[in-house]
């Protein structure tokens, strides 16, 4: 195994065990104003 | 020479393809500025895929590979095409038409310009903007394709590798924002209102149609269709995959949440960084110029924050630091065993082609800092760089172009 080889499994198992420890869910919850929502469009036939 | 009908379907399909990354970018930046001026923001690009097709069959492509005059720019020899005809040049591609080497050369020096717009988005004018590329095109990409890859050049003599254009196209167009977004100054309300991207989805999907184009930017560079295009065709795609894993990875343990546009913008990093170093280096190389370049361009997000410059849309933190990475990777990950006409990096026992690479990366920010101030001063002297504070509150879409980009809803 050459040195790149050595050094992109590290590269590959940092990202992929960061994924163990990064929260799951977003850590505190936001109230979203719905402030961009459109009026329904009328769709004639 | 005997042309080859294999290699010329490839090397023509890869310029449609590398053709599509212009718009495809108008999209990605699109995506990414607010309501009021999306349509001047893809206009930057569809007007420079415009303007730089003129300007490469005019004299663009006689000074970027014409007949070699001091080792600095290509003659006038080529000027209008003349003596570009459709039989092989042995000193860029001996078994395709010339003609086909010089379209697809042609969308290189369209979409570079147009990566710079991310810069001054939101704010330039389009008068100013024309000049400015049109300009900028021809004393700062020319001189600089001609030095790294024109026959001749003397970047290209000491032995610089950049298979499809780390130094030439993204170190130019990155350090080059970076020059522009501090000579045009902050947006109006910039650090006090957040400028909010207005469209994600459209970003995304311009980042997935730039990721397409670039298997012809890259795979294309190969200027054949064998097994030196199929190597940068994998390595094109496991680097932006590992980019793109990666920047969502760090911005996941810096923001909390997995950002989308992170996982967009961290995919087109790789594209930047594996871009120099497709032809040389093996997939093993391209997950660690992955990964850096995850890594490496979210950290320079976070300088550029810090400064509190306005490169609105990150061309110098993706496209300045990405294309230098990738510059100095394929100095380290090179090998012959993947590409026998070139050369090895330090990690296959040649620590020399480190400091070329070092050389090409100093020459490439250096005359971009110094053409684009030099360009932009010019400019200014005939036509104000700057919409005026009230045409930037109504949006470029309407004081640039008169034209609204969603005719139902409300500018903001």
């Amino acid at each position: 195994m050459d040195a790149t080889t050595v050094i992109a499994v590290i590269c590959s198992v940092v990202v992929f065990a960061g994924w163990l420890v990064l929260p799951h869910s977003a850590t505190t919850a936001k109230q979203v104003a719905l402030s961009e929502e459109r009026n329904p469009v009328a769709i004639s036939a | 020479m005997k042309i080859d009908s294999g290699d010329t379907a490839w090397v023509l399909a890869s310029a449609a393809l590398v053709m599509l990354m212009t718009p495809a970018l108008g999209f990605f930046y699109g995506g990414l500025v607010r309501r009021k001026n999306v349509l001047s923001t893809i206009m930057h690009s569809f007007f420079i895929l415009c303007l730089i097709s003129v300007q490469w069959v005019l004299w663009g492509y006689s000074l970027a590979f014409g007949p070699d005059k001091f080792h600095i720019i290509g003659g006038l020899e080529w000027v209008g095409l003349n003596n570009v005809g459709f039989t092989p040049n042995a000193d860029y591609a001996p078994t395709i038409p010339h003609q086909a080497y010089m379209v697809f050369q042609m969308m290189f020096a369209v979409i570079t310009p147009a990566l710079i717009s991310g810069a001054f988005a939101e704010r330039q004018r389009f008068k100013a903007f024309v000049l400015f590329s049109l300009l900028w095109a021809t004393f700062v990409y020319d001189p600089i394709a001609h030095w790294v890859w024109g026959a001749g050049g003397w970047l290209h003599n000491l032995g610089a590798l950049d298979f499809a254009g780390g130094t030439v196209v993204h170190i130019s167009s990155g350090v080059s924002a970076l020059v522009a977004a501090l000579v045009l100054g902050r947006r109006l309300g910039f650090g006090k209102q957040k400028a909010e991207p207005h469209d994600a989805t459209m970003t995304v999907l311009g980042a997935a149609l730039l990721w397409f184009g670039w298997f012809g930017f890259n795979a294309g560079s190969a200027l054949g269709a064998g097994a030196l295009a199929t190597s940068a065709f994998v390595v094109t795609n496991t680097a932006t995959a590992m980019a793109a894993l990666t920047w969502m990875t760090v911005s996941w343990w810096h923001k909390k949440q997995p950002s989308v546009i992170g996982a967009a913008a961290g995919a087109v990093a790789g594209l930047v960084a594996i871009t120099p170093a497709s032809g040389f280096v093996n997939v093993m190389g391209a997950i660690v110029i992955g990964f850096g370049a995850g890594v490496f361009c979210y950290l320079a997000i976070q300088l550029r924050e810090r400064i509190h410059v306005d490169d609105a849309l990150d061309v110098w933190a993706v496209h300045g630091i990405g294309g230098t990475w990738g510059a100095l990777a394929t100095g380290l990950f090179a090998t012959i065993a993947i590409n026998s006409a070139a050369a090895n990096g330090l990690f296959y026992g040649n620590p020399k082609q480190v400091l070329i690479q070092l050389v090409a990366i100093g020459a490439a920010w250096g005359w971009s800092i110094v053409g684009t101030f030099v360009i932009l001063k010019v400019v200014n002297l005939f036509v104000p760089l700057r919409v005026q504070e009230d045409e930037e509150i109504l949006g470029l879409d309407l004081s640039q172009h008169g034209e609204p980009a969603y005719a139902s809803i409300n500018a903001n």
